[in-house]
C-alpha cells in the first residue's frame, strides 16, 4: 500500500483547507466555466498558475499530485493522440496516410492544458474538503431547490450515507477477498475468467450484505423518526470569512475577464 | 512432537512507512505442537486477527519468521500455497458465502484444489455431517434462505472440507447462542481425537479455557501470556489481571485460594471445581 | 397518568416463509412498568428481535395488542410519539450508524424531531457526556471500535430522551471488557435517570442488573421471575439450550451433593463467605 490515496481527504489545516466549502465548491465550477468557454493561451496559462498556486496553499507536495496524473495517463494520451491526427490543417508532419496537422497540434495542446486544469481544481476541492464539510456545502447550495419541492434533504441525506459507508465497504471488500483467497480464490491469475469468477466471489457477498445493512439501516432512521430534516448543526457548522469573499470577488473577476475575450475575439 | 506452527520475534506493521502506519504485533515468539488447540484470547484490537492470517501465509512477517506445515511464509512462491493446508474461517463466515446451493459453497474451496468431482463430492458430505448438518437434505437448498447460525455451519464446513493441517477459526462464536457455540467445540474436540492441529481466537477467555491445550493472551499486540492451561492457572499474576475473564468456578478457586484456603486452583471444569469444594468442606 | 407503562395483550405474530406459516410469537402477555429493568433471554429465533421492533412499531402485531403509555402501537399517528418514548439499540453497531461525524449521528434523531439548534446542542453534549464519549464529538465513526460504536448508538438513542430504551442483543458484538461499561451505563440510566430497560440476549451474565427476567422459546413466555428465581431452575433452561451463570449451576451441583446453604448465595463473593465461615 502505498498509503494516502488519490481522492481520499488528506486532513489539514491548510489555507485552502480553511476556506468554506460552499466557496471552494463555486470557485472550482468557476474555474470550470472559465477554461470552457475562454482557451486563449494566456488565459489558460493564467489558470494553471492559479492551480500551481493553490496547491502550493494546500500543503499538498508538487510529487505527490503530480504522482496523481499516473492515473488518467491513459485518458490524456488517447485525447492527445487522437485530437492530433483527426483535426484536418496543415500538415506538419505525414506518416503514410495520416498526418499531423498544425491546427491539430494547436487543440490538442489547448484541450490538454483544459483537462490538466480541471483534474487538478477538483481533485483540489475533493483532497482539502472534508466529506462532511463537502457534503454541508452542497447542501446549502441545492437548498434553493427546495422551493421547487425537490427533495433536497432526502438527496443529501444519500449523500451523507455514502460517505458514511465507503470505508465500511472498502473494509468489509478487503476482508471478503482475503476470506476468499483462503479458499483458494485466484485474484492474480493469467486467466482472465478465472479471476472474473473469483471477483464474483466478492460482489456477491458485498451485494448480499449490503441488502442486509440497508434494511438494518432503515429501521434504524425509522426508530428515529427520519422525517428528511433540514440539517440545521451541519448548517450552522459553515462560516463564512473575509479571505472566502475576496477569493470568490477575485474568481468572478477572473471569470469575467475570460467571458469579455471570448466575446470580444469572437 | 514436531512444530507446526513455529513463531520467532515476529513483529507486523500495517502500511508502514504510511500515516496510517500501525504496529500491529510487537516481538512475539511461540511454538504449537502438532495435534494441539491453540486458544488465543484477548480484546477487540489486540493483534489476534492479525497473527491468524500470518499463519495462512495471507500476511507476511515484517521481522521474525512464521513457520507453519515447515512452510518458511516469507517466501511469496510457498507462502500463497499455504491455504492447501491450513485453513482460516474469518469472523462472521456466514457473510462470506456467494454460491447459490450449500454444496456448491462447500466445494468450492475443494474444486480449487483441483481433486476429481467424486472426492469433492466425498469431501462435502463428510464436512456437513461434522457441523451437524445432514448432507442429503442440506446440499440443493440455497444458502441465503437459512438462518445466520445454519449458514455458519455452512461456512465452516466449506473449510472443513479442504481437509486442512491446520484448522484456524476467527471469532468462530460471536453472536452464537449456547447450542452454536456446542458445535463449535465439538468440531474442535473431533480434531483432537484425530490428532489435527486446531487454533481458534476469542474475546472470551471462558469460551476457551475449558478445552484448550494451550492458550495464547495477547494485549495491544503482544503476548503477554503463552502456556498450557495448567500454568495459566497456576500464574496468579496472569490470574489476577483476568480474573473477571475467568470462568465463575475458577474465579471462586482462586479467590479461596487468596483467603488462605488450602484448594487446588488447577481445575478447568466446573464438575471438577464441584468435587474440590466439597473436599474442602467435608 | 395512570395508563404509564407497557402493556402486551396476547400478542402473537405469523410469517409466511414460501406457503408455510410459521408463528414467531405466540400469545405473549406482559406488562413493564415505569422505571423496571427487563430481561429478554432466549436462543437466537425465540422471537426476541420480534418482539422489540414491535415496542416501537416497527413490525405490527398479528394478533393483540401493545399499548405504550396508551397509544396503540397499530396506530400510525401514534409512530412518532411512540417512538420518541421507545428507543432502540441493534444489534449491530455498524449498521445502525448513519452519518459520517458523530455529532451529527446523535443530532439525527433530535433533528427529525424539529428540534431548535440550541436544543439539539444541548442534547448531543449530554448524550455524549452519559456514555463518557465527549472526546469523539468530531469523529468519524468507522475509526472507532465495536464498544465504542455501540455507546454511539446508544447515545443517538439517548438524544431523543426516551422513557423506554429498548437493547436488542447489544453485546452479541463486543469483547468483555466493552460489555461491562456498556451494561454498567445501562444500570446508571435505570437507576440515575428512571429510564425503563427492556434487554434481550442469550448470554444470562447480562442480565445480572436485571429486575425481572423474562425467558422466551418458541415464541412463548417459557419462565419468568427474578433472575435468581429464574436461574436457580437451571435444569428447566438447560432442557430448552440456555444456561445459568456459571455460579449458579456450581451452587446446584454443591447442593445436590448434599450442601446446605442457610442463605442462597447468588455472586461469587457471597459463596467465598460462606465457604469461609465453615
Amino acid at each position: 500500500m502505498t498509503g494516502i490515496k488519490i481522492g481520499q481527504y488528506v486532513h489539514g489545516d491548510s489555507f485552502l483547507h480553511s476556506l468554506d466549502p460552499r466557496i471552494k465548491i463555486i470557485c472550482c465550477i468557476v474555474i470550470m466555466v472559465s477554461v470552457l468557454i475562454n482557451y486563449s493561451w494566456y488565459y489558460l496559462l493564467f489558470h494553471l498558475l492559479l492551480i500551481i498556486m493553490a496547491i502550493k496553499a494546500s500543503g499538498l507536495s508538487f510529487r505527490f499530485m503530480s504522482g496523481c496524473l499516473r492515473s488518467i495517463r491513459y485518458l490524456l494520451l488517447v485525447t492527445f493522440v487522437l485530437q492530433i491526427f483527426l483535426t484536418p490543417g496543415e500538415a506538419v508532419l505525414s506518416l503514410g496516410r495520416i498526418s499531423i496537422s498544425q491546427e491539430g497540434l494547436l487543440i490538442a495542446s489547448i484541450n490538454l492544458l483544459r483537462l490538466l486544469i480541471l483534474f487538478f481544481g477538483s481533485l483540489l476541492l475533493i483532497m482539502t474538503t472534508s466529506p462532511i464539510k463537502l457534503s454541508a456545502g452542497i447542501e446549502f447550495l441545492l437548498l434553493p431547490l427546495n422551493k421547487l419541492n425537490i427533495p433536497v434533504h432526502h438527496f443529501t441525506t444519500i449523500l451523507s450515507i455514502s460517505f458514511r459507508f465507503i470505508p465500511t465497504l472498502i473494509e468489509e471488500a478487503t476482508i471478503i477477498k482475503n476470506a476468499q483467497r483462503s479458499r483458494g480464490a485466484q485474484f492474480d491469475s493469467p486467466n482472465l475468467i478465472v479471476r472474473l469468477k473469483s471477483y464474483m466471489a466478492i460482489i456477491i457477498p458485498l451485494f448480499e450484505a449490503s441488502l442486509l445493512r440497508a434494511e438494518e439501516l432503515g429501521e434504524a432512521m425509522d426508530s428515529r423518526c427520519y422525517t428528511g430534516h433540514p440539517n440545521q448543526l451541519r448548517m450552522s457548522s459553515l462560516k463564512l470569512m473575509g479571505k472566502d469573499l475576496v477569493l470568490l470577488g477575485f474568481m468572478f473577476l477572473v471569470l469575467g475577464i475570460g467571458i469579455s475575450i471570448s466575446l470580444g475575439s469572437s | 512432537m514436531p512444530k507446526i506452527i513455529d513463531v520467532k520475534e515476529l513483529d507486523f506493521i500495517y502500511m508502514p512507512g504510511s500515516p496510517y502506519e500501525q504496529n500491529a504485533l510487537k516481538n512475539i515468539s511461540f511454538s504449537l505442537d502438532e495435534g494441539e488447540f491453540l486458544g488465543i484470547f484477548g480484546p477487540n484490537g489486540s493483534g489476534k486477527s492479525t497473527l491468524v492470517q500470518l499463519f495462512n501465509g495471507l500476511l507476511s512477517p515484517g521481522r521474525g519468521t512464521v513457520t507453519v506445515c515447515d512452510t518458511d511464509t516469507a517466501d511469496k512462491k510457498l507462502r500463497q500455497q499455504l491455504w492447501k493446508k491450513v485453513s482460516l474461517v474469518f469472523q462472521y463466515p456466514e457473510q462470506q458465502i456467494f454460491q447459490i446451493s450449500v454444496y456448491d459453497e462447500v466445494a468450492y474451496g475443494p474444486r480449487n484444489l483441483g481433486i476429481s468431482e467424486t472426492e469433492v463430492r466425498q469431501r462435502v458430505y463428510l464436512a456437513l455431517e461434522q457441523v451437524g448438518l445432514i448432507p442429503e437434505e442440506t446440499i440443493g437448498v440455497t444458502p441465503i434462505s437459512l438462518s445466520g447460525g445454519m449458514r455458519r455451519r455452512v461456512a465452516i464446513a466449506g473449510m472443513l472440507a479442504l481437509n486442512p493441517e491446520i484448522l484456524v477459526m476467527d471469532e468462530p462464536m460471536a453472536g452464537l447462542d449456547p447450542i452454536g457455540r456446542k458445535l463449535i467445540l465439538d468440531i474442535i474436540n473431533n480434531r483432537k481425537e484425530h490428532k489435527l492441529t486446531s487454533v481458534m481466537t476469542s474475546h472470551n477467555l471462558k469460551e476457551i479455557i475449558a478445552i484448550a491445550d494451550k492458550i495464547a493472551i495477547m494485549d495491544s499486540g503482544c503476548l503477554v501470556f503463552f502456556g498450557a492451561v495448567s500454568e495459566l492457572l497456576e500464574n496468579n499474576n496472569i490470574l489476577a489481571k483476568y480474573r473477571l475473564e475467568l470462568p465463575d468456578h475458577i474465579q471462586l478457586l482462586s479467590a479461596l485460594a487468596e483467603r488462605g484456603l488450602k484448594v487446588n486452583t488447577n481445575i478447568r471444569s466446573l464438575n471438577e471445581a464441584a468435587l474440590e469444594i466439597l473436599r474442602l468442606l467435608a | 397518568m395512570d395508563n404509564q407503562g407497557i402493556e402486551i395483550k396476547n400478542v402473537s405474530k405469523k410469517y409466511n416463509n414460501a406457503g408455510n406459516e410459521i408463528a414467531v410469537l405466540h400469545d405473549i402477555s406482559l406488562t413493564i412498568k415505569p422505571g423496571d429493568y427487563i430481561g429478554l433471554m432466549g436462543m437466537n429465533g425465540a422471537g426476541k428481535s420480534t418482539l422489540i421492533r414491535m415496542l416501537n412499531g416497527l413490525i405490527k402485531p398479528g394478533e393483540g395488542k401493545i399499548h405504550i403509555n396508551g397509544m396503540d402501537t397499530a396506530d400510525s399517528d401514534n409512530m412518532t410519539s411512540i417512538r420518541k418514548l421507545v428507543g432502540v439499540v441493534f444489534q449491530n453497531p455498524d449498521n445502525q450508524l448513519i452519518c459520517p461525524v458523530i455529532e451529527e449521528e446523535i443530532a439525527f434523531g433530535p433533528e427529525n424531531l424539529g428540534l431548535p439548534l440550541s436544543e439539539i446542542n444541548q442534547r448531543v453534549n449530554w448524550a455524549l457526556h452519559a456514555v463518557e464519549m465527549e472526546k469523539m464529538k468530531h469523529h468519524s465513526p468507522h475509526l472507532l471500535s465495536g464498544g465504542q460504536k455501540q455507546k454511539i448508538a446508544l447515545a443517538s438513542i439517548l438524544a431523543m430522551l426516551p422513557s423506554y430504551l429498548v437493547l436488542d442483543e447489544p453485546f452479541a458484538m463486543l469483547d468483555p471488557v466493552s460489555r461491562w461499561e456498556l451494561l454498567a451505563q445501562i444500570r446508571r440510566l435505570n437507576t440515575e435517570h428512571n429510564i425503563t430497560i427492556i434487554l434481550s440476549s442469550h448470554n444470562p451474565e447480562d442480565f445480572m442488573h436485571a429486575k425481572r427476567l423474562i425467558v422466551l422459546d418458541h415464541g412463548s413466555i417459557y419462565l419468568q421471575g427474578s433472575p435468581r428465581e429464574v436461574y436457580s431452575q437451571d435444569g428447566k433452561l438447560a432442557a430448552i439450550g440456555l444456561e445459568a451463570p456459571g455460579i449458579y449451576q456450581l451452587i446446584r451441583q454443591l447442593q445436590q451433593a448434599g450442601c446446605y446453604f442457610s442463605d442462597n448465595p447468588n455472586s461469587i463473593q457471597e459463596l467465598v463467605e460462606i465457604i469461609c465461615q465453615k
